[in-house]
């Protein structure tokens, strides 16, 4: 770095990892894109997909890796640890919108379940037959005879499982900070093991499910919405994992361990969400549906 | 091929200069010109007539009504420099309000806002250029004009928002139960039109070539094979929906838009208050040829209306109720005999 | 564009002292973790996209100068797809399609947050860069990768094999997108915006973090410069709208490929559900085109003035309410879907509102001026042209919001002439506002003036001519989106298609300016806009040493800065 630096923040040296990092999700989506129109492109895209989605793999574990290292060189004064808080917060803000989305639509699916004859002075009234006769239009969110999902009986459970996972993490907190590194990775173990068994349930569930994503609205907002959902529990749960392995490098200190809280902040967001998901989704969306 | 694109984009550049230096020259040549040599207008206005000579026999077939000139259509420019630049006339009750609105509170209101703006800074551009005023002032507050310049807006806004709830609040009023139902549906790339209570005769609507529609003395691009025929002066209810993508069921002289989307029906009043051909487009982008899905509406006397109803095979809402009960006093009564 | 990169890099060699380290040229400009660096690489690809954006609208105003189908088939024939009635006029669609994505995801977007943001809201906050370097540049490229994804789409099918690109609108609405444009171009443009987003959002959270943490000591928020309050409130927008952009567009690939029916009523789903989607994302997004436009008026306007800007505060507090308000407004743009009346009114209400914080602002920078000793340098008029333009379309914006007038109005031209007063005029006047302003803080040179006032006068005028007339085509009835029209819009579009031209002639104007200031351009020193330029960036030299602020300044109560205070006393930002 250059000379006489007198100030606190990190001036960084030039990176290849953000250009890498962007060529592999442009390949990514393209390669995406191609194994979407076989009619189009033939089969090449799967090579141009895993390649994208390695590259993408390769720059996040480099860039987490840069700044462990970072981190553990001491260039992460209190000024960068404070930069590090905010940019987690609000990346946690906007993924919150990001779900915003998933329950709009769930929401307009459920308070508008069907087609509609709209008249100007805002009196809808069902329509009895679908305006344009096409097929499959829904009286109601889940359609006559449908089968949900029983919200008490696997979801519950795993209900559970992640609000225990969140007392899991605390105590994983708790124990670093005042200095017991065992607690920390006894938490931590307890906090991964429970992610990956919430992972599990959810994937066995979905195996089980008597309804497939696609097959009408309310699979498709439930899949979407818990998918995304599963999909940030895995990362999570990965971030968690590395947090233990660097626990066992003997990273963090009781007074400098932002990875970790990052981590349980990240983790506690995705517990959140689940709570929304369960009650919206698993027992308001699918009251008094015929249970799976 | 790329040098030939460039000399057609040049060439089309040149010819453009050109075509803006013909454009500039004063309107009056304009004007002459259309006189001289056009013959849509002219066909137009002598089919106006013949219409309607026609009109009155009752008995005698559909004959599609001739448009009349600057009415239910767009004006051009060199017909009439100051309508071309403004809304269409109106003819319905909403569409009249909003027009007036428009023309008499929105318009001088923006006119007003922005030459203000304008005369504001040329203002301090003239007073408080460097050289005129060579020692800026410091002054950074006034609590007294910052209300000011808050609360004015307030009172213009509101004083805006008075006709404009008023202008939605017309919009309450729903459909009578004896309203005529026409049904509008959007297809790639055309108009269907249904009338549910007339026997659900049903109309298909493609836009006339433009030889076609200047044969029969119709602006292109507007001209349509067969109108949406509708009885003037009575309620209207008009459907829209429509079977592939969104579209817009609009006609500017009518004051009238509305989406047309797959699934829904969507639903609003329609009182047209004379009789007249008035031409719309399709406004939501609907694919490729979503500039060629023109809507002409013609709007006829009830009777006129109900001969064409009859003419298409369909039926009166009244027949058929006659009818009916004809049919179940029949019934009724051919046991007892 | 050539000239204008080396340009840029070109003038930092002639200062090498130790802050002024350069790294070589690939890993300078490739790898790069320096605000400025990446704010020059988003100003280079914006003026790229925005020649490609004005040329496809020369196209536009090309074929519609007058009524018929005329270099439709060529434009098919360039992208490598073979004309036929079909493929034309779906060609239009995929041009204004890809007109507007470039105008607004890579051309005022990159210019205005990418580009100055990055520039100087470091600078003027008293930091040595952003937050989060690494991530700055991660954002600018994949702005690129989104921009290449949007190029690749032009070139494969869309509604067929014949008819190539996305003929979607920006606002790609299903199910126009989803089963009736069933080819991959539309995937290709749905991933750009993931891309182009997903880079905006990552740059958000850099801005809001480095405003709120590394602002010099005893910079307050109150002391800030309206410009970083700008970007601050635009930054929160971007975080908040985008994922649910995300959210929307992600819906319209799986119901494209995957079986979904989120917006296919014939499954269930709802496409005026996109729409809300879409523009509880789309409203918040031309404020987010507007107010770094905002914030550099204001800076501009003071320093021309000498003068500090009027009521602070409340221009700053105008920013925010504009920003919140603007979340709750979005409705306005679906007046005509079915709406029933009561949401109607909620809207046209609460769309109103905005006026009055933008009449705050409006005439707070004219009460900058009121007693001030006004000076007309190149980024002056810009704002002057700004302030009434702006205006102009504002108070159109006004008109529209009445749901009642929408009802004729809505997908007319009168809305694009709306959009382009706002836009066309207030957003890319703020653009060439501040790049006058700065450019020669950027690169040490200084433009010429006159040329930047012909530049002004032409564009100014140019402008206007193209879009006033799009007024009279509104309310006379014309449509958006088509290419072909009745003859009776014809004389309006003529006049407006040859606006187009002097607006060509402008932009050359621009480009030799460019030339001129970077092979002939004098030498300027820290300050070249004299007392008027107050802001921290003045105190560094022209262009600044490559790592500015290695000791913080410190702002002290009275506008006075001096740059000597150890390191101890710093008083924690953290
Ligand atoms: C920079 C971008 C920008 C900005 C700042 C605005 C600002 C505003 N816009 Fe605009 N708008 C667009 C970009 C923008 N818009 C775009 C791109 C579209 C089309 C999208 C599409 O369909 O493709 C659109 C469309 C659009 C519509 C939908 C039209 C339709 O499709 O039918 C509406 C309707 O309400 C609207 C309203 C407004 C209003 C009320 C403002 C207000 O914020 C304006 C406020 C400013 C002023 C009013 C002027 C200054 C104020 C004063 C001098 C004080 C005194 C004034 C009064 C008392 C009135 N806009
Ligand atoms: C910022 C946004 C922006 C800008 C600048 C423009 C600029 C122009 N636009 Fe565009 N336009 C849109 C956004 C914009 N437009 C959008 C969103 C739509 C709707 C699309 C849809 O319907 O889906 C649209 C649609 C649209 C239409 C309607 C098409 C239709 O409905 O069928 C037309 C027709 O004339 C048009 C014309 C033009 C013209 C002639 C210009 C000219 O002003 C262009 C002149 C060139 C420039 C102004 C660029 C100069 C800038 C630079 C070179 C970069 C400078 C950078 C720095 C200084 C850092 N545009
Ligand atoms: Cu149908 Cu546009
Ligand atoms: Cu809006």
């Amino acid at each position: 770095m250059a000379g006489n630096v007198n100030h606190d923040y990190h001036i960084l040296d030039p990176d290849i990892w953000p250009l890498v990092g962007s060529l592999s999700a442009l390949t990514f989506t393209s390669g995406l894109v191609l194994n979407m129109h076989p009619e189009t492109f033939g089969t090449s895209g799967s090579i141009v997909m895993w390649a994208g989605l390695a590259g993408l793999i390769a720059t996040f574990f480099m860039w987490f890796k840069n700044i462990v290292t970072e981190a553990e060189r001491g260039d992460h004064t209190p000024v960068v640890q404070l930069h590090m808080r905010y940019g987690m917060i609000l990346f946690i803000a906007s993924e919150v919108m990001f779900f915003v989305g998933w329950f709009w639509s769930f929401f307009d699916f459920a308070l508008f379940p069907d087609a509609l004859t709209v008249t100007a002075a805002g009196t809808a009234e069902q329509a009895t037959t679908n305006v344009t006769g096409q097929a499959g239009a829904q009286a109601s969110l889940v359609p006559e005879g449908m089968e949900v999902l029983d919200p008490f009986s696997l979801p519950l459970l795993n209900t559970l499982i992640l609000l225990c996972s969140g007392t899991t993490v605390t105590w994983a907190h708790h124990s670093l900070v005042h200095g017991d590194r065992d607690g920390l990775k006894q938490g931590l173990w307890a906090t991964i093991a429970l992610g990956v068994l919430f992972s599990a349930i959810q994937a066995y569930e979905y195996t089980v499910a008597p309804f497939v994503f696609g097959q009408n609205t309310y699979s498709s907002a439930f899949y979407m919405a818990t998918g995304f959902h599963g999909f940030h529990v895995v990362i999570g749960t990965i971030f968690l994992a590395v947090c233990l392995y660097r626990a066992y490098l003997g990273h963090f200190t009781p007074r400098q361990h932002f990875g970790f809280e990052a981590a349980a902040w990240y983790w506690h967001f995705v517990d959140v969400v689940w709570l929304f998901l369960f009650i919206a989704i698993y027992i308001w969306g699918g009251w008094g549906a015929p249970v799976h | 091929m790329m040098g030939h694109i460039h000399t057609r984009i040049k060439f089309g550049f040149m010819a453009f200069f050109a075509a803006a230096l013909f454009v500039m020259m004063p309107q009056t040549s304009f004007a002459q010109e259309t006189v001289g040599a056009d013959v849509p207008p002219t066909a137009a206005s002598e089919e106006v007539v013949a219409g309607e000579t026609e009109a009155p026999e009752a008995s005698g077939a559909y004959v599609p009504m001739a448009p009349t000139e600057g009415k239910g259509m767009p004006t051009a420019t060199e017909d009439d420099m100051w309508a071309s630049m403004t809304f269409q006339d109106q003819y319905t009750e909403d569409g009249a309000y909003a027009l007036w609105m428009h023309d008499k509170i929105l318009l001088p209101v923006i006119t007003v806002i922005s030459v203000f703006v304008l005369f504001l800074l040329l203002w301090v551009i003239v007073k408080y250029n460097r050289r005129s005023n060579p020692v800026p002032s410091k002054t950074t507050h006034n609590t007294l004009i910052e209300v000011v310049w808050t609360i004015v807006p307030v009172i213009i806004l509101v004083v805006i928002a008075v006709p404009s709830i008023t202008l939605l609040a017309r919009q309450y009023e729903t459909p009578p139960e004896d309203a005529v139902t026409i049904k509008a549906t959007g297809y790639q790339w055309y108009w269907g039109y249904t009338y549910p209570d007339h026997g659900d005769v049903e109309i298909i609507s493609n836009m006339l070539s433009d030889a076609d529609a200047i044969a029969n003395g119709e602006p292109a691009k507007l001209a349509v094979d067969n109108r949406m025929v509708v009885p003037a002066g009575v309620p209207l209810r008009i459907q829209t929906t429509a079977a592939d993508v969104i579209h817009a069921f609009s006609v500017p002289s009518l004051w009238f838009k509305m989406d047309a989307v797959p699934g829904r029906l969507n639903e609003k009043l329609l009182t047209i208050e004379e009789p007249g051909l008035y031409y719309g487009q399709c406004s939501e982008l609907c694919g490729a040829r979503h500039g060629y899905m023109p809507i002409a509406v013609e709007a006829l006397p009830m009777e006129e209306f109900e001969a064409w109803v009859l003419e298409q095979g369909g039926s009166l809402p009244g027949a058929e109720e006659v009818a009916e009960a004809a049919a179940e006093e029949e019934t009724a009564e051919e046991p007892a005999a | 564009m050539a000239t204008t990169a080396e340009g840029f890099d070109a003038h930092h060699d002639d200062h090498a002292h130790d802050a002024d380290h350069k790294p070589g040229f690939f890993a300078r400009w490739f790898m790069s973790t320096n605000h400025k660096d990446i704010g020059t690489l988003y100003l280079i690809f914006a003026i790229i996209a925005g020649v490609i954006g004005g040329a496809m609208s020369g196209v536009m105003r090309l074929e519609l100068a007058e009524p018929g189908i005329q270099y439709l088939a060529g434009a098919v024939e360039f992208f490598g797809g073979t004309a036929d009635e079909n493929a034309n006029l779906h060609m239009w669609n995929v041009f204004i399609t890809a007109h507007g994505l470039i105008m607004v995801f890579f051309m005022v977007m990159p210019a205005m947050i990418g580009g100055f943001g990055n520039w100087f809201v470091p600078l003027m906050i008293g930091a040595p860069d952003m937050a989060f370097p690494r991530m700055n540049n991660v954002s600018f490229w994949l702005t690129v990768a989104g921009f290449v994804s949007l190029c690749f789409s032009l070139f494969v099918p869309g509604t067929g094999p014949n008819a190539l690109g996305a003929g979607v609108g920006w606002t790609v609405y299903a199910p126009l997108s989803t089963t009736a444009n069933s080819g991959p171009a539309v995937d290709f443009a749905i991933f750009s915006l993931h891309l182009a987003g997903a880079g905006s959002i990552l740059g958000a959270t850099n801005f809001i973090t480095t405003i709120f943490n590394m602002r010099a000591p005893g910079m307050t928020l109150h002391k800030m410069p309206l410009f970083v309050w700008s970007v601050l409130v635009t930054a929160f927008l971007l975080l908040l709208a985008l994922p649910v952009l995300a959210a929307a567009i992600t819906m319209l690939l799986t119901d494209r490929n995957f079986g979904t029916t989120f917006f296919d009523p014939a499954g269930g789903g709802d496409p005026v559900l996109y729409q809300h989607l879409f523009w509880f994302f789309g409203h918040p997004e031309v404020y987010i085109m507007i107010l770094p436009g905002f914030g550099m008026i204001s800076q501009i306007v003071a320093t021309f003035s000498r003068k500090p800007v009027f009521g602070y505060l409340g221009m700053a507090y105008a920013m925010v309410a504009i920003g919140v308000v603007g979340f709750i407004v979005w409705a306005h743009h679906m007046y005509t879907v079915g709406l029933d009346v009561n949401t109607k009114m909620y809207f046209t209400a609460a769309t109103m509102v905005i006026a009055v914080p933008t009449g705050v602002k409006i005439f707070s920078w004219i009460a900058t001026m009121w007693g001030g000793s006004l000076e007309f340098k190149s980024p002056m008029v810009w704002a002057l042209g700004f302030i009434f333009l702006f205006t102009v379309g504002g108070v159109t914006g006004v008109v529209l919001a009445n749901g009642g007038i929408d009802d004729n109005l809505h997908d007319t031209y009168y809305v694009v002439a709306h959009f382009h007063y706002v836009l066309s005029m207030g957003a890319v006047f703020s653009l060439f506002a501040g790049f006058y302003y700065w450019f020669p803080k950027m690169s040490g040179k200084m433009h010429s003036e006159f040329l930047s006032h012909v530049h002004f006068w032409l564009f100014f005028i140019g402008v206007n001519v193209i879009f006033f007339p799009q007024h009279f085509l509104g309310m006379n009835g014309m449509p958006r989106r088509i290419p072909d029209y009745p003859e009776a819009f014809a004389y309006w579009n003529s006049i407006s298609s040859i606006g187009y031209m002097i607006v060509l002639i402008s932009v050359a104007v621009f480009f030799i300016n460019l030339i001129y200031a970077f092979t002939a351009g004098k030498k300027v020193g820290a300050n070249p806009w004299g007392e008027g330029a107050t802001t921290l960036e003045w105190t560094l030299s022209s262009p600044p040493p490559y790592h500015q602020f290695e000791t913080l300044p410190v702002i002290e109560d009275h506008h006075d800065y001096h740059d000597h205070m150890p390191r101890e006393d710093k008083p924690a930002t953290a």
